[in-house]
């Protein structure tokens, strides 16, 4: 199994038209059988780096090219892309763009129909069993959910046969029970089938349960490749790059208790090494906040609201069912739930987009059935999860200014640019907002909301699809929009911001409310937790499995609170030193 | 209010989207579906073209019953058959009106309803045929008839888009109705509330073609890798994406049904005038 299958040797390489080079004497060797997770900051060449294994670069992409790479004995300079196809398989980012039939059978076997092969149907059947999408041959594949979209998306490179598989960045756009169910597929393909996995990745807990071997890239230089543990553990060199080992790691880096630098890398191990609380049981249900929250003034209120939309078989699917809920001052809701709960629907029942159909949302004492979104926007704000489609003018400035200008608001200049640099998007405010990098047009989403000084702010999962360094800044700046509105509304995936923001969290499952309470009562509950496909933060899991009372949400409070146990039992006189 | 609201859903982006891909994916069970696209090209070559070298008005009215029990065979959608409804009552309306006022009678207006029933017969004969071919169909079809890859493969791949690029669209447009400012009144006819939702209607798609285009960057990379350049116009690849077409016994039987009738209808017409 030693055998080297893929040999990356000199590469340079630079783009037509780009001043700089995007990789830089790169030097890689890549086993047969490997599990392999690159990782690197934005624009350190990753994606660049896996072209290379396919052969766009140099075929497609026709810049400066220079060095060698070989796959399978094959020189990708010499081969064609098709060729190099049989032996590599490539899942975009955005991979819906690179579904090209209608049918799910039909794309999947789209590959080996080009190539001329007499059973594609049979080759495409296989791969969708590979991905475990058997039974959606006939399927369109808008019908499909993301989750499901991206499986095809395998299938489609698996459809070859191919000994490489290479996905950038797997689990972006999903909620953590469908990442992992991607992560499994990946590894039953790479232990049962052999087949080498190449995966671009920002998640290292993923990294540290799945991958065998880490390659770091800055820059376009590929620094180092090493076992996913020894690589995990060189927390400093990770965090200077923005990249965040995973959470037990860091705990245990910043402890100074781990001498030998024997850091855990995963939950399991990282129980082992810890000392266990013997502190009392954290009762199961919390309390919830209702008492608190009576008296506070409210903002948007639903009684017996359901929804449901035509699909397009013309059935009706119902979203939402009996929802009854208040939305007070000073709120900062987290809605919770997996893929398809209702989450987005419910938000755009308060825009007054859509239409209940029973029952009704009164935003500000208004009846959204009796009027219409344009009149909503004074009081309510709606960010879309893709910041693309809130783009509508040609420059982010423009952008800003949209609503108030419509509004003919008084000295509005003024307010735009203290939004601008609230969001720190000064320097960027005369460029077009779809050519910026992902977190750049999240910040300019929330720009936009912000400047239509809204009473209740509604995010559709702000934080998806962002490396984690980004994700902390937008995570911080969504905690400074208390001070501009009266109540935040948050759908998401990210645990962690739900951990660290919200005061409230709301928890939706099959279009009911599951729970309503704060973010003890949702993450002490482990049967909810369970029952919604919910993922606790790491560093939470750790501490409830020590038994610590109260639980950690941050790595922070983790540390404060190990240190001082530690101190106490230093005080009786008992050393604790963990090897 | 109440007719207003039900209105607007019927004329809703989402709603449309939905009346599209039936039309173009929904109805594949019908008898007209299951037969060989040759076939109906065929049929359609004639009832498409012929009209307009037809004056007898005994044929056209024949023809124009034959294509009714094709549209309603074919199960097509109905907003497309209301969008045929008002284009022709509209056109025959105005023609009429046209006709009166410059002092025309009925032996005026014939000619011109002979051109509405032509119209009609090559319309419907259009959507019968198009709602019986899915997209697939359509380009496996035209593949076989000997029009190149490139151009078949993109129909196909149109409509693979085209629901994202509807929602898209939507998208962009509800960004603009969340942000801007409705007129205050409606204006006489609401004429204020249309020419607000006219202009952002078309302000919608600016947005999209530059999404679009960055879209298109990933589908041509996934293409080249899927080796569609290499199989567009390979006679071995072409030959197993067709092979699933033949003429089976229904196609014949449609050919020489449809031969047989017009024919009679001819002998019919003929005589009868």
């Amino acid at each position: 199994m030693t055998t080297e299958q893929i040999k990356i040797e000199h590469v340079n390489f630079k783009y037509p038209g780009g001043e700089h080079p995007v990789l830089n004497d790169v030097n890689l060797t890549i086993q047969k059988g490997a599990f392999v997770a690159i990782i690197g900051g934005n624009g350190s060449g990753k994606s660049t780096l896996c072209k290379l294994i396919n052969g766009l670069i140099p075929h497609y992409y026709v810049g400066d090219f220079t060095g060698s790479v070989t796959v399978n004995g094959l020189d990708t300079k010499e081969s064609k892309v098709a060729d190099l196809s049989h032996h590599v398989g490539y899942v975009y980012q955005d991979f819906d763009n690179q579904l090209v039939r209608a049918r799910v059978l039909e794309d999947a076997s789209f590959a080996p129909l080009n190539f001329g092969h007499a059973d594609y149907k049979e080759r495409g059947k296989r791969a969708l069993e590979l991905t475990g999408l058997t039974g959606h041959d006939e399927e369109f594949i808008w019908q499909l959910s993301g989750g499901q979209k991206h499986l095809l998306a395998l299938a489609g490179a698996v459809s070859l046969d191919p000994d490489i598989l290479i996905m950038d960045e797997p689990i972006a756009q999903l909620d953590p029970f469908h990442a992992k169910e991607i992560y499994d597929v990946l590894k039953m393909l790479n232990e049962q089938h052999g087949k080498t996995i190449i995966v671009i990745e920002h998640h290292t807990e993923f990294i540290a349960d799945y991958c065998k071997e880490v390659v770091l890239m800055d820059q376009g230089n590929v620094i180092w490749k090493k076992p996913t543990a020894d690589a995990l553990r060189l927390v400093e060199q990770l965090m200077e790059r923005q990249i965040f080992p995973p959470q037990v790691t860091q705990a245990a880096f910043k402890l100074d208790t781990f001498s030998n630098k024997s850091y855990p890398i995963t939950l399991s191990e990282a129980l082992g090494l810890f000392p266990n609380q013997v502190g009392e049981e954290v009762a199961a249900h919390g309390p919830t906040n209702n008492s608190e929250r009576a008296g506070r003034q409210s903002i948007v209120e639903m009684e017996q609201v359901s929804f449901a939309y035509k699909t397009i078989t013309r059935s009706k699917k119902t979203v939402l069912n009996g929802i009854d809920l208040t939305i007070n001052q000073g709120d900062r809701i987290a809605l919770v739930g997996n893929n398809g709960a209702g989450k987005s629907s419910l938000m755009r029942l308060i825009t007054g987009l859509v239409k209940p159909a029973e029952g009704k949302v009164m935003v500000k004492g208004k009846n959204t059935r009796e009027c219409s979104p344009e009149k909503m926007a004074d009081f309510v704000t709606y960010i879309y999860q893709n910041p693309e489609e809130m783009f509508i003018e040609d420059s982010v400035r423009k952008d800003v200014s949209f609503f108030l200008k419509a509004r003919k608001v008084p000295e509005y200049e003024k307010i735009v640019d203290r939004i601008l640099e609230q969001f720190e998007l000064t320097s960027l405010q005369e460029r077009d907002s779809r050519l910026m990098s992902g977190g750049q047009q999240r910040r300019a989403s929330l720009a936009i909301g912000v400047a239509m000084n809204p009473s209740i702010i509604l995010l559709d999962e702000p934080t998806a699809n962002l490396d984690i360094a980004t994700r902390k800044h937008i995570t911080r700046l969504i905690g400074t929009l208390k001070d501009n509105v009266e109540a935040v509304l948050v759908a998401t995936h990210d645990m962690q911001l739900v951990a660290e923001w919200a005061n409230r969290v709301i928890v939706l499952k099959d279009g009911h409310v599951l729970h309503d309470g704060t973010r003890e009562s949702v993450f002490n509950n482990r049967e909810l937790l369970d029952l919604a496909g919910l993922n606790p933060p790491q560093i939470m899991e750790l501490s409830r499995g020590l038994n610590m009372s109260p639980v950690c949400y941050t790595v922070d409070d983790f540390v404060a609170a190990v240190n001082k146990q530690f101190g106490e039992e230093n005080n009786d006189g008992i050393q604790t030193k963990i090897i | 209010m109440e007719y207003r609201q039900k209105l607007f859903d019927k004329l809703s982006v989402e709603q449309v989207k939905i009346e599209l891909l039936n039309t173009a994916y929904g109805n594949d069970q019908t008898f007209l579906a299951k037969l060989d696209p040759r076939t109906l090209f065929i049929w359609y070559l004639f009832f498409g073209f012929a009209p307009w070298f037809i004056h007898n008005q005994a044929i056209l009215l024949g023809m124009f019953a034959f294509v009714v029990v094709m549209m309603l065979i074919a199960r097509s959608s109905p907003l497309i058959i209301f969008i045929l409804c008002l284009g022709l009552l509209g056109q025959g309306g105005y023609l009429l009106l046209a006709a009166w006022f410059f002092g025309g009678d009925l032996s005026t207006i014939m000619p011109l309803l002979i051109l509405t029933m032509k119209l009609s017969i090559i319309s419907l004969a259009s959507i019968s045929v198009f709602t019986s071919m899915d997209p697939e169909k359509l380009s496996d079809g035209l593949l076989k008839v000997g029009v190149p890859g490139q151009v078949s493969f993109s129909i196909s791949y149109a409509y693979r888009m085209l629901p994202s690029l509807i929602e898209e669209y939507h998208h962009v447009f509800l960004s603009f109705r969340l942000r801007g400012k409705a007129p205050e009144k409606h204006g006489i006819l609401y004429w204020r509330s249309i020419a607000y939702f006219v202009k952002i209607a078309m302000l919608s798609f600016y947005p999209l073609m530059l999404s679009t285009s960055k879209r298109a960057r990933t589908t041509v990379e996934a293409l080249e890798t899927k080796g569609s350049f290499f199989a567009f116009n390979n006679p071995k690849v072409k030959a197993i994406k067709l092979a699933h077409l033949t003429f089976r016994q229904r196609d014949y039987w449609f050919l020489t049904f449809s031969l047989l009738y017009v024919i009679s209808l001819f002998i019919f017409g003929i005589l009868y005038s």
